[in-house]
């Protein structure tokens, strides 16, 4: 619903110090809309392969050349930043991981987690795969 | 110098208290659901990636299967309505603007929905 009064405003990034909650917070922001546009990625590939043979080629080509796989490589981390995110989340909304330390402790957490099951996920299953 | 009339007072409500209440326990729910399709979809794009058609079709065809990634659509069209109706709340400050970006999050995330369906329908029930 939108109000005729100017909803209020809080001060925005130029007024912080850099902090990793902070960075993290914004990158949960930054990943969740990143993916937003990622599901066009899931769609393309479903509708191609409904399609017929001619475009799930083409869709296959795109996604297996080197641009796509980078796309592909970081649709993969921020999916596990995302999720990891969101865990954070549950963590905080059960008024654990609130403290001083804590709180940076969870966000170093999630960027090195996010990290290593994004390289765990594309060691194992795409650059290493038997 | 602050503008006083974008200081929120408490007597002025704004926004949407129950929908607002419902967003947030249904972002947590969508959420919460989200880590366990999170592991179903992983396994779906490693059993599928770079195949040809007789293989999806064959994966995908599957019932179950297809069940699996409509659920998962849906839950993921309605986590990110809400999360980037947050994101436009938080930054689309004109009126029209605002209820304009509102409209087009939800129409993109129906599409997203209504076509997935429509590519899960069509390799289930014709191949």
């Amino acid at each position: 619903m939108t109000t005729s009064r100017p909803r209020p405003l809080s001060p925005h990034l130029q007024i912080y110090r850099f902090t990793i909650t902070m960075a993290m917070s914004i990158v949960h922001r930054g990943t969740g809309m990143a993916l937003y546009l990622g599901t066009l990625l899931l769609v393309i590939w479903l509708g191609a392969a409904a399609l017929g043979d001619g475009p799930l080629d083409i869709v296959n080509l795109v996604f297996g050349s080197w641009f796509g796989q980078i796309v592909l490589f970081l649709a993969t981390w921020a999916l596990f930043h995302h999720m990891l995110g969101g865990v954070r989340h549950f963590i905080w909304d059960s008024i654990h991981g609130l403290e001083p330390g804590q709180r940076e402790a969870l966000a170093w957490a999630n960027l090195i987690g996010s990290i290593v099951l994004t390289l765990v996920v594309w060691a194992v299953f795409v650059w290493f795969r038997g | 110098m602050v503008d006083e009339s974008r200081i929120a007072e408490p007597h002025i409500h704004y926004g949407n208290p129950k929908g607002s209440t419902r967003h947030f326990i249904i972002q947590r729910l969508t959420g919460a659901l989200n880590i366990l399709f999170l592991i179903f979809f992983v396994w779906l794009v490693v059993r599928l990636a770079g195949s040809g058609r007789t293989e999806m079709v064959g994966v995908v065809g599957n019932p179950i299967i297809a069940i699996i990634i409509a659920l998962l659509i849906a839950n993921v069209a309605t986590h990110m309505r809400i999360g980037m109706r947050e994101v436009i709340e938080d930054y689309v400050q004109d009126p029209r603007l605002h209820s304009l970006c509102l409209s087009l999050n939800t129409f993109f995330a129906l599409a997203v929905t209504v076509l997935a369906w429509i590519a899960l329908a069509k390799i289930v029930f014709w191949g």
